[in-house]
């Protein structure tokens, strides 16, 4: 039974030395898609019943909500009691381990597919919505969309079944377990991993839908399939969909209709739950139907009467959608049959901006993206079978390169700058958004330069801040921060026994993206075709991180760099120098010290020393060769100098001679 | 223009200088002709090789002459001391250039000098070519270490643009 306290076996792994998970006690009941679950102990105080989950390896954890539901304590939620990285045994790597106080009352409904015993309605208020809606309060105050409130996400929090709690919604991307019933239409429409953040009227929808089900003991829609849910839930609104023809008492159809208003500016926030809840009755919402066009439009021999369900359609149908945009039909169906005259100009526009394009495939591909747009402002980006919120493309990218997915298309659609026609194409102006705009749009930088620290592997780390560092040289130590970086290379050294560079394209943009000092000119280096100047860069790049972080005794990274330090020191010319740098690098590398490392290869006084010898020797060994050649060739230096010399020489013997005769002949006379 | 004209030009200087030199000599012998008329007779006839030398010979280089009129010198030196030394009188001075052994031996000499003036090139020129053997020999070893010194890259085309600033 889940509510029973399992008894704990094997040896524990200790989380900031309080809490004690046990490997091989796995909680099943407990435990989400991607997240397993295990018993815990607080060993302050045993009496408290407690869980962990363990994030499945590689998959971005909501780290920000974390930090904001940390000590947060509310009747509808599960209190987080401790999160961190840990040795997990079993993985054999470091994981993030969430524990979380445990509900003792099991999961309300374990699958959305069967039938389960319907919430009393006079029970739900008590045990469903004030719980939840304290919860939306609670979350509301720490600035964070829950995300993942979904009936399967939903514990009993005692024994006695009396209050329902929210469970985890940190370990995965938002939103990216929930099903499709209880997303707003437009959530619903992007892929799970590419839902975004979204906002607080997310989570009010996901509680309208997750209390339709359980007061009706039933998913309305649980033989069909996501598309259709969505089609139906366009056609016939959320709460047509999930209420139907189902009786429902007054005062449950007014927080029905008020939390699933499609509309998310007229959807009922927080306030008015707290209304409802005191007992003020207000006014239900009516549902506000898609406007239907008189004549349909006939798209792959289909009819279509609401431009959303045409977006749809166009979005699906990605090849066949520009003819019907180019020639005009489009908005010649706009104007005249579904009489939105600001639609069908807006279609014209992008149509006539498109033809205008060199790049013809790709302003057809773009044209599509914004027509959809056009026709459903507020679905999210679709572009060739990619459909993703603004503020999900991290979370997307992410999922994509942990589970090995084709991350081109996103490249693409980013390099398109598909995010700016989403924004031009808002009804109302968003401060938010500008933010977002700005920092999506500085991603496209990151992709054209391509070279290392930048590309998709920085566009990864930028658009995700709670990304660990997935190079394979850290991907084990759960890297989320610059200052954990280091110590993992340190320990990943024995593993890579000398070979390939400690810095990555993964581990460089992990470095760009939260670095928060200057370090353009050593990424610049690194960037560098030649492998001088590069393994330079590399060096001085490690050595500023491990200067400001301020870590020393980094043995094995220091003998790891030291080790692939030849081109760099084999920059100086002085063969020299080579040797006694050779046997100092090694020597620092045994200090540990990648800053002394750099101030002895990297030394501008030593490189103008060498560079001076160098030419100098250059010099002397070119005035060598030419004398070299002109004596082989036969040439003396100078052949008139030898020619006047050989005629000094006679011209002194004879005259010496001379000299000598003279002398003798005096002497011959004086004697 | 004028001032211009008058002007010798570089080249035209030391020709000029040259002929003012001739004409100092020449003007000492004619001075000297009433004291010592028997040695000028001797020397002018004795040291005709040498004369002709100096009067042939072209160029910058004016060795030739001084190697011929060395030992043609030393060739004559002997009768010149019997005539200072004995009689320095104009039969004296007569006799001895008509004298078949004085001029056998002044010109005989005076052909030594041509051959020491024609010999020694090819000797000077063997001896600098074995120096410079030798010091092609010192220049490649000095190559080497600097080879050793500095790594291959030291090694420049000879052709090739050295920008260098020492």
């Amino acid at each position: 039974m889940a509510n029973e306290q399992q008894k704990a076996v094997g040896t524990p792994v200790s989380l900031r030395e309080r809490y004690l998970i046990y490997p091989s006690s796995a909680l099943p009941d407990l435990a989400t898609p991607t997240a397993q679950a295990f018993h815990a102990e607080d060993r302050r105080d045993q009496a408290k019943a407690a869980f962990a989950l363990v994030a499945r390896p590689g998959f971005p954890v909501r780290i920000n909500a974390l930090r904001a539901l940390k000590g947060v304590e509310c009747s509808g939620l599960m209190n987080l009691l401790e999160w961190g990285v840990v040795d997990w045994p079993p993985a054999n790597r470091k994981v993030m381990v969430l524990v979380y106080e445990r509900p003792l009352g099991g999961r309300v409904v374990t699958s959305l597919t069967t039938e389960f015993k319907p919430i009393e309605e006079s029970d739900a208020v008590r045990k469903v919505i004030n719980p939840l809606v304290a919860a939306l309060k609670a979350l509301k105050l720490v600035n964070l969309s829950h995300r993942a409130i979904r009936p399967t996400n939903m514990f009993w929090a005692t024994a006695a079944k009396d209050r329902i709690v929210l469970g985890d919604c940190a370990t995965a991307p938002p939103a990216y377990e929930q099903p499709v019933l209880v997303e707003p239409i437009e959530s619903a429409m992007a892929h799970p991993a590419g839902r975004g953040a979204g906002t607080s009227a997310d989570d009010v929808y996901a509680f309208g839908a997750s209390l339709s089900v359980l007061l009706q003991g039933i998913s309305p829609v649980a033989a069909l399939d996501d598309e259709a849910i969505i089609r139906q839930k366009i056609v016939q609104g959320s709460y047509g969909v999930l209420i139907g023809e189902a009786r429902m008492p007054l005062p449950m159809i007014e927080i029905l209709r008020g939390t699933l208003c499609d509309d998310a500016h007229e959807r009922w926030a927080n306030e008015a739950l707290d209304l409802w809840l005191h007992g003020r009755r207000l006014s239900p919402l009516v549902a506000k139907m898609e406007k239907r066009a008189g004549r349909g439009f006939i798209f792959n021999n289909k009819e279509y009467f609401t431009s959303r369900e045409l977006a749809i359609a166009m979005a699906r149908n990605w090849e066949a959608a520009p003819p019907f945009i180019l020639d005009g039909r489009l908005e010649l169906w706009l104007r005249r049959s579904l009489e939105n005259k600001e639609k069908a100009n807006a279609v014209a526009n992008a149509a006539q901006s498109a033809g205008a394009e060199v790049d013809k495939r790709g302003a057809l591909e773009t044209l599509v993206t914004k027509v959809c747009m056009i026709l459903d402002s507020r679905a999210p980006i679709r572009y060739k079978g990619l459909a993703v919120m603004p503020d999900g493309f991290g979370s997307l990218l992410a999922l994509a390169v942990v589970e090995g997915g084709d991350v081109r298309i996103i490249a693409e659609a980013l390099m398109r700058e598909t995010t700016k026609a989403w924004f031009e194409t808002r009804d109302a102006y968003n401060p938010d958004n500008s933010m977002l705009e700005a920092h999506i749009r500085a991603q496209k930088t990151f992709l054209d330069r391509g070279t290392i620290g930048n590309g998709m592997e920085r566009v990864l780390y930028e658009l995700n801040e709670t990304m660990p560092c997935i190079s394979p040289w850290t991907v084990d130590n759960y890297v989320l921060e610059l200052r954990d970086l280091l110590p993992a290379l340190n320990a990943a050294a024995k593993k890579a026994d000398g070979k390939g560079w400690p810095v990555d394209r993964h581990i460089a943009a992990f470095i760009a993206a939260r670095a928060n000092f200057d370090i353009e000119r050593q990424m610049s280096d690194l960037a560098l075709p030649d492998q001088e100047h590069s393994t330079l860069g590399m060096l001085n790049l490690l050595a500023t991180i491990q200067w400001r972080v301020g870590q020393g005794g980094l043995y094995g990274l220091a003998a790891w760099v030291a080790g692939v330090m030849q081109p760099a020191i084999n920059s100086f010319h002085s063969r020299e120098k080579r040797r006694e740098l050779e046997k100092e690098t090694m020597r620092i590398a045994r200090e540990g010290s990648l800053v002394e490392m750099t101030r002895l290869i990297d030394n501008p006084q030593d490189r103008q020393m060498d560079q001076l010898g160098f030419d100098e020797a250059r010099a002397a060994w070119a005035a060598a060769q030419r004398e070299i050649m002109d004596v082989e060739a036969g040439r003396l230096s100078n052949q008139g100098d030898a020619m006047r010399t050989a005629q000094q020489v006679a011209a002194l013997i004879s005259v010496t001679i001379a000299f000598i005769t003279v002398t003798l002949l005096l002497i011959a006379k004086v004697l | 223009m004028a001032r211009a004209k008058a002007r010798p030009t570089p080249q035209q200087q030391p020709v000029k200088q040259r002929t003012a030199n001739r004409l100092l000599i020449l003007l000492t012998v004619i001075a000297l002709i009433p004291f010592s008329l028997p040695t000028l007779i001797v020397m002018f006839i004795g040291l005709l090789p040498a004369l002709v030398a100096a009067l042939l010979e072209r160029g910058d280089n004016r060795y030739a002459w001084i190697c011929v009129g060395g030992l043609n010198f030393s060739g004559l030196a002997p009768w010149l001391f019997k005539l200072w030394f004995g009689h320095h009188e104009l039969s004296y001075a007569i006799q001895e250039i008509t004298d078949l052994s004085m001029l056998l031996t002044s010109f005989g000499a005076a052909a030594g000098g041509w051959l020491l003036y024609m010999g020694m090139p090819p000797v000077v020129t063997t001896v600098l070519a074995a120096t410079s053997q030798r010091r092609a020999i010192v220049l490649a070893a000095q190559q080497r270490k600097l080879v050793e010194q500095w790594g291959d890259e030291v090694v420049v085309r000879i052709d090739e643009e050295i920008s260098v600033d020492l």
